[in-house]
């Protein structure tokens, strides 16, 4: 686990059952501040991706006049990704199908205030 | 669209004086992409600066990023040089109401319903700046969507939402509405600008699922300031976009959500 | 706006890098400065210019990562108000190229990064196997090649 003042954050959505990786991911770079991965995890390429999902979603919305995005799902037939951003920075969290999103989320929610 | 862009945008890079710079603009626009439509539409402005066109879809990209002020300049910029312009008008009616000058709003869209520019919009937009107040109520909403014939695609999510703060519309694979609608408080249909706003979303989404190898995307649901927003892929390449007040449990949405799925596919299969 | 490449086992993974990635610019270069492939420029002088920067700048940054940590550096990424740049060493069975682009607010530096990544694996698997490596490009060559190479890519060779 890194020493970043990220890890405690990161390291309790990592123990929420189904989840395989979490990140602070830095939303214009799509780049990692700091990440726990399971094995096999690519981080990189979550965080590239995930980011520019976010930023999408921030911009669709602040488009069509919905204002800032808080909380982000995309569920897909074998993962789902979560995400919350503040400050230019994007709390992401990978998990199995299985997870228990409505926990994820509440924590996701409650991390997301630690960003900065 | 992707073709038009790039010709469009080829032929900006072969004359950068050519006037492509107004329909790329404008798509860019649609599509949600501000910075890039602004920079567009600057860069055509110091070529073109006494061109009308470019002042108002200027003053439309100004709308688009909140900035009022600035759009109504353009827009007085846009009728110095072309004091009839219908476009420009109503963009000066639409900033006066948004910053609730009813009676200066009223007076624009008189001057634009004089000109031969006028269109049925123009009287429904009087209509509802001489009733304003303010917004509309809940009731008024769920009034103008149970005045549109069952027949019509903009009813077509009428019996499968539960409230008068949901809302539901379906867009082709091009991000173009094909049914349902998208009220705001001033009972206004804004699906088309919805719809071509979100439409981007589920590309990145295809994307995203494409490269991380976790099948195809299944619904996407975010949380905004205003409104909880759930959208889903379904037959034929579409999009469904489900939008409901923050209040809305996030359970409750995805149910209308699959509800809403179930009557585009019936729908789109009855009309394929 | 299409892709062109000097030659054609190249045309396809960049273009899907372009495609993927949603860059503005990319070029693919011989270290000595002569284009191999471009997509997003329009006039042969530009392409001309940037591979001669994108040559000098690898060329100097392989120096200064020697001098300062042993070994060449093999990216370099500058970020500007509205582009960005990023430039690496694209390694493939005909020799090491380098390869440039540029991208605004529609990518990410995250994004060029991984698909830079399966470019240079597209290219590995796309390039012909019984290509020679790349041979340095001799003095008295160089222009005629260079040029030979502009006109392939612009059309008129």
């Amino acid at each position: 686990m890194s020493g970043s003042p990220f890890a405690e954050m990161l390291g309790a959505l990592t123990r929420q059952r189904g989840v395989v990786a979490s990140l602070v991911v830095d939303e214009h770079e799509g780049m990692i501040v700091d990440a726990i991965l399971q094995f096999g995890q690519d981080g990189d390429r979550i965080a590239a991706l995930a980011a520019s999902l976010y930023r999408k979603a921030r911009q669709s919305a602040h488009a069509a006049g919905l204002g800032g995005v808080h909380f982000l799902q995309m569920d897909a037939e074998q993962g789902r990704l979560c995400m919350a951003g503040r400050n230019a920075l994007v709390l992401v969290v990978a998990t199995s199908p299985n997870a228990n999103v409505g926990l994820v989320r509440v924590e996701m929610l409650r991390a997301v205030e630690g960003l900065a | 669209m992707a073709d038009d862009l790039r010709r469009w945008s080829d032929e900006l890079a072969h004359d950068p004086a050519s006037l492509a710079f107004l329909p790329l603009g404008e798509a860019l626009r649609r599509q949600g992409q501000h910075e890039h439509a602004l920079r567009v539409t600057l860069r055509g402005l110091e070529r073109h600066p006494h061109l009308a066109d470019a002042h108002d879809l200027l003053a439309r990209i100004c709308v688009d990023r909140g900035e009022l002020e600035r759009a109504f300049d353009e827009w007085d910029m846009t009728l110095r040089l072309a004091p009839e312009h219908a476009g420009a008008l109503k963009g000066l009616a639409f900033v006066c109401y948004q910053q609730g000058r009813f009676p200066e709003a009223e007076a624009w869209l008189q001057r634009a319903a004089q000109g031969e520019a006028a269109d049925a919009g123009i009287g429904a937009a009087l209509e509802t700046v001489r009733r304003s107040t303010g917004a509309l109520h809940a009731s008024d909403v769920a009034a103008a969507e149970a005045a549109y014939d069952p027949h019509d695609p903009r009813a077509l999510f009428a019996d499968s939402l539960d409230g008068d703060d949901q809302t539901a519309i379906l867009l082709d694979p091009g991000g173009m509405v094909l049914g349902g609608l998208y009220l705001t408080e001033s009972g206004r249909d804004v699906a088309p600008e919805i719809g071509a706003a979100l439409s981007g979303v589920s590309d990145e989404a295809s994307r995203a699922t494409r490269h991380l190898g976790i099948g195809a995307w299944t619904s996407i649901v975010f949380e905004t300031e205003s409104a909880a927003v759930a959208m889903a892929p379904t037959v034929q390449d579409g999009l469904l976009v489900v939008a409901a007040s923050r209040a809305t449990p996030l359970g409750h949405l995805r149910r209308l959500l699959a509800r809403c799925v179930a009557r585009a596919a019936a729908w789109l299969g009855g009309t394929a | 706006m299409t892709t062109h490449a000097v030659e054609s086992w190249i045309e396809g993974p960049l273009a899907r890098f372009v495609d993927d990635a949603r860059v503005s610019l990319a070029l693919l270069l011989h270290p000595s400065g002569q284009v191999l492939a471009q997509h997003g420029f329009t006039r042969s002088v530009d392409v001309m210019s940037a591979c001669a920067l994108a040559a000098a700048i690898n060329a100097s940054a392989s120096e200064l990562g020697k001098m300062l940590d042993g070994r060449p550096f093999t990216g370099l990424h500058h970020a500007g108000e509205e582009r960005q740049v990023f430039l690496a060493e694209a390694r493939t069975p005909r020799g090491p190229y380098i390869f440039l682009t540029v991208f605004g607010s529609e990518s990410s530096l995250g994004l060029v990064r991984m698909y830079f990544g399966e470019l240079v694996t597209n290219l590995m698997s796309a390039a012909p196997a019984e290509a020679a490596p790349a041979a340095p490009a001799l003095a008295e060559n160089f222009e005629r090649d260079l040029n030979r190479n502009l006109a392939a890519l612009f059309g008129r060779a």
